[in-house]
């Protein structure tokens, strides 16, 4: 009621609530998100959720379950009915989970059924202007004096985290790695002079980056970004074939009828074709990325077994 | 209400037991956290903070409890209020049981109304009556103003 | 910077913006009433709605809804002990005495009021030194945090009514419940007897249970007293007295200087300096005894202390771009969705928006004291409702709340076992409050310290060795001196008096 109050102050643009009587939404659906409200996740489940309510004709709530790095949230998803009603807003985390956890209440892969991926972003490299060249001379002066390079990152077990474990990994560098609540933290160290490196999105670096107080030196994607021609990848630099990009997308509990599957995708689709939705999506530092069921349990299949290896090889501890 | 206990009755084990049952859970902490991997101090383990944590607890515990037993006034503050615990503890564990599976007004309804029995000089017609009401003000507040994503009923 | 400032007035005055501003802290008031239903609830709700207004307004908006839920947070605590924010756990404190002497309209005066001299000196130091402020925020490395907060804890210890040693042992308390979960350092899963608890203990559980469901336990069968006066509403029993108001003065000042300090850092905020100007209150005051019964400074320290607070918290938001709480992270992101990149480059590239949301505060705040006190009538009248016909409904705001919190039954019954907690704890005189403190800062000391060892290769010189954190280091070493010698001082006089 408020917020309707809200939008219905001046100014504020008439919702436009096409009224499509169909068959298979026949009451409002959900999209479940495992991190808390006002996160990221959170906002892109509520960008989609206000535009697919359009489209299915339904109104879509957005229901946040926060816990153990989106576990939680997967392990109900997984269990709730295949009836097309209930979706989740997975994000990168989801194949790290796989890789980190030593069990898990649901099946990574086979317990859903995915529908398609939202959008995709690198991570960025970065460090306080002036004190590094370029991303090689970061790695020679961590190569030079074992440890004495500090690289902040999000949390132990976040993508972020394993990324910097991968970079040290491909080039045989060693940084120490100073675990932070959340990619602000870690980049307000990097600020103080805390720590000399931080790796995160685009949302974190850009702007810092813009204002002239950080260089960013790589790119962790495997090709260049079109967001950021002119920043070199990782691969080209320092470590060939290094391939990082995560993502957001939207699944489903395991056994969803195929044509409701089809029609919550190219609910999804429509959505992302909606110029105003793509604007978001990429002002949070994504590239709109729609794709098919196949193709997003192929990037997840893929990324686990990443991740495994990464977690094994660096010795973080599994929970 | 007022303690119906004189300082002379109140027994040690009486006078003890609020620093015992910290005691307790000190060494309870303690025991779980013994098994946690403690690190070197340039790499702290895991375990270093909670049996930190537990030694210093348990060593208050003691220390109010030797200060419990010497002390010149009652151990505890006041009498029981059992009606209010059982019916209050009753109404939100039935609320919390219902809400996932029989919905927001249901659990609401039936956590009102057991609540209302905390109150020794509840009488039931007025109760029910009290319960519609504040049942239909919290779906109006939760679910029309708020929006909150709680199902109104079962699915 | 005045006429920096003068332009972001000149933004806010526009009809339709204020009106934006009105609503936010409207809303934000009524949602910071409803324990649990905290202000992220609120703005994520309202970020929908946010796409289709400007930036400005937008923040306005969003920001108006995070101040006005602190005014309201303490409301909810005067009346029904029912502290919906951490920071208004010590408004608890003074205020629902208060309230139970019959004196909730003064107590709601007074919270008003010292609120809005605390945002308002909050509002100045945001215009007139959000940069150096900037600068010293970003010297607070590991070291300096985990310090300020073994100096927080210390406060902490020391803001109960009965035994220092009981205080001290509920903050060690609290700390142990803050180690459920997950380590942050390692991801080692701790006490974690159920997945549930794999992210920790909630907080609204926590504070909901051992304040607001251990009073209901406790009062649900209170029967008003047959002489009591029917509760007065006028103006005149809620406005203090020249005396009361000039007893304020300086609890208001200090207040407002600890809060505009800790809200400048990020990532501590306001529940630390409510805790400090209260604590601080009592250690300097010369009527200690009068703490815990419903004293006025001890009333309007924390409360204009957690409002400095809550508008410094903007600084490093809006002259860095980092958000320093979860509410401010939202801002952020809607900021962001507007296409508007926060970071160091703002208050150059849009001083409309930065000067505009500044100023926003400053009316904010002036609207918030408007509205809320011809509202202290309608609370007070809230009062009159009989205990039984209120607590049922109390019961239910406290159930969805924390439900609502993390969408957890687990929470929900939680809850319940720390109101049982709770209410036991008060029946052997122990005091709820250090372990909610000891439970927010807990986290925060193991963090930094461990952060520090690591930093630092386990030198704790580094403690004594670096400027800001050596002060700090002598401030909780003259806490414990003055706890120790006053202890022994008190002991020496109640012997005198036994004798």
């Amino acid at each position: 009621m408020f917020r309707k109050l809200i939008t219905a102050l001046p100014l504020a643009a008439a919702l436009a609530l096409p009224a499509v009587a169909q068959e298979f939404p026949d009451r409002a659906l959900r999209i479940v998100h495992g991190f808390g409200a006002g996160g990221n996740a959170d906002t892109v489940s509520r960008i989609m959720a206000e535009e697919m309510s359009k489209t299915l004709g339904q109104p879509v709530v957005v229901e946040s379950r926060p816990g153990a790095g989106g576990t939680v949230a997967s392990g109900y998803v997984s269990k709730e009915d295949p009836d097309g009603y209930t979706m989740q807003l997975m994000v990168g985390g989801h194949a790290v989970a796989a890789a980190l956890y030593n069990s898990l209440p649901y099946e990574s892969v086979d317990g859903f059924t995915f529908i398609s991926t939202l959008g995709q972003f690198p991570f960025m490299v970065a460090a306080r202007s002036g004190e590094y060249d370029s991303i090689g001379a970061l790695i020679e002066a961590a190569k030079a004096s074992p440890g004495s390079v500090k690289i902040g990152h999000s949390g132990v077990g976040s993508t972020q985290h394993l990324t910097g474990e991968l970079l040290a990994l491909r080039t045989g560098a060693e940084f120490l790695h100073i675990p932070y609540k959340g990619g602000a933290a870690a980049s307000t160290a990097l600020m103080g002079g805390e720590v000399d490196v931080v790796i995160d999105t685009g949302t974190v670096i850009r702007p810092q980056a813009e204002a002239g107080v950080y260089d960013i030196l790589a790119i962790t994607s495997g090709e260049r970004w079109p967001d950021a021609p002119d920043v070199p990848t990782v691969s080209e630099t320092v470590a060939d074939g290094f391939d990082v990009v995560s993502w957001t997308g939207i699944g489903m509990p395991a056994g969803v009828p195929d044509d409701i599957a089809d029609k919550i995708r190219g609910a999804v689709h429509d959505a992302l074709a909606v110029p105003a939705v793509s604007d978001k999506i990429a002002s949070l530092g994504a590239k709109p990325s729609p794709s098919s069921g196949e193709d997003m349990t192929a990037l997840i299949e893929g990324q686990v077994a990443v991740w495994t290896d990464v977690i094994a090889t660096a010795g973080i501890e599994k929970r | 209400m007022s303690n119906n206990k004189t300082y002379a009755e109140e027994s040690t084990a009486m006078r003890a037991v609020s620093g015992g049952v910290l005691l307790v859970a000190g060494l309870v902490m303690l025991f779980f956290a013994w098994s946690y991997p403690t690190g070197s101090l340039n790499q702290m383990g895991p375990g270093f903070m909670p049996q930190t944590i537990g030694i210093l607890l348990s060593c208050l515990a003691v220390a109010i409890i030797i200060i419990d037993l010497r002390a010149p006034e009652l151990a505890q503050g006041g009498a029981m209020h059992w009606r209010g615990l059982i019916f209050v503890s009753a109404a939100i564990i039935i609320f919390a049981v219902l809400v996932d599976v029989a919905g927001l007004v249901p659990s609401m309804f039936l956590a009102v109304i057991v609540s209302m029995f905390a109150d020794s000089q509840v009488r039931p017609f007025s109760a029910l009556i009290y319960t519609v009401i504040a049942t239909f003000l919290g779906w109006l507040l939760f679910l029309v103003g708020l929006e909150l994503p709680i199902p109104a009923f079962w699915r | 910077m005045l006429d920096q400032f003068l332009l972001g007035l000149s933004v806010v005055m526009q009809p339709n913006v204020l009106m934006y501003a009105f609503f936010g802290v409207f809303l934000g008031q009524l949602i910071g009433v409803l324990p649990g239903v905290g202000a992220i609830t609120a703005i994520s709700l309202l970020l929908p709605v946010t796409f289709y207004l400007d930036a400005t307004t937008s923040m306005i908006l969003l920001a108006g809804i995070y101040y006005g839920s602190q005014y309201g947070g303490s409301i909810a605590s005067i009346l029904m002990n029912l502290p919906g924010t951490p920071s208004s756990v010590v408004t608890c404190l003074e205020g629902y005495p208060l309230a139970q002497n019959n004196r909730a309209g003064l107590a709601l005066f007074v919270a008003a009021f010292s609120s809005f001299l605390g945002g308002m000196v909050g509002v100045s130091i945001l215009v007139l030194a959000a940069i150096p402020m900037t600068v010293i925020a970003l010297k607070f490395g590991a070291p300096e945090y985990a310090m300020l907060v073994i100096l927080g804890l210390l406060a902490a210890s020391m803001i109960g009514t009965g035994s220092q040693i009981r205080s001290f042992a509920m903050v060690i308390l609290g700390i142990a419940l803050g180690l459920v979960g997950a380590d942050a350092t390692t991801g080692y899963y701790r006490f974690v007897a159920m997945p549930e608890l794999a992210d920790g203990i909630s907080l609204v559980s926590l504070a909901m249970g051992l304040f607001g469901v251990s009073e209901v336990i406790r009062n649900a069968s209170r029967r008003p007293a047959a002489n009591a006066k029917p509760l007065s509403v006028s103006m005149r029993d809620v406005i203090p007295t020249r005396a009361q108001a000039r007893s304020l003065a300086f609890p208001i000042v200090r207040g407002s200087s600890i809060g505009s300090f800790f809200g400048a850092l990020p990532g501590t905020g306001a529940a630390i300096a409510s805790f400090m100007a209260y604590a601080m209150e009592r250690r300097f005051s010369r009527s200690p005894e009068k703490f815990g019964t419903g004293h006025l400074p001890g009333l309007a320290a924390p409360e204009s202390a957690n409002n400095a607070a809550s508008q410094t918290g903007f600084i490093p938001t809006l002259t860095l771009g980092v958000p320093g709480d979860a509410v401010m992270a939202l801002i952020i992101g809607a900021l962001i969705l507007n296409g508007i990149i926060p970071g160091p480059r703002l208050m150059v590239d849009q001083p409309e928006l930065f000067w505009g949301v500044i100023a926003s505060f400053f009316v904010g705040n002036i609207i918030l004291l408007l509205i809320n006190i011809p509202l202290i009538k309608l609370w007070v009248l809230l009062l009159r409702i009989p205990y039984q016909k209120l607590y049922p409904m109390i019961v239910i705001m406290i159930c969805v709340g924390v439900y609502s919190h993390r969408t957890s039954v687990t929470d929900v019954l939680l809850t319940l076992a720390f109101g049982i907690l709770g209410y036991l704890m008060k029946n052997y005189r122990f005091e709820p409050a250090p372990v909610l403190l000891g439970f927010v800062l807990g986290p925060l000391l193991e963090d930094n310290f461990r952060r520090t060892m690591l930093l630092y290769g386990g030198d704790f010189t580094v403690f004594l060795t670096r400027p800001i954190s050596a002060v700090l280091v002598a401030f909780s070493a003259f806490l414990i001196v003055f706890a120790i010698w006053s202890s022994v001082f008190d002991a020496r006089i109640t012997k005198r008096s036994t004798k």
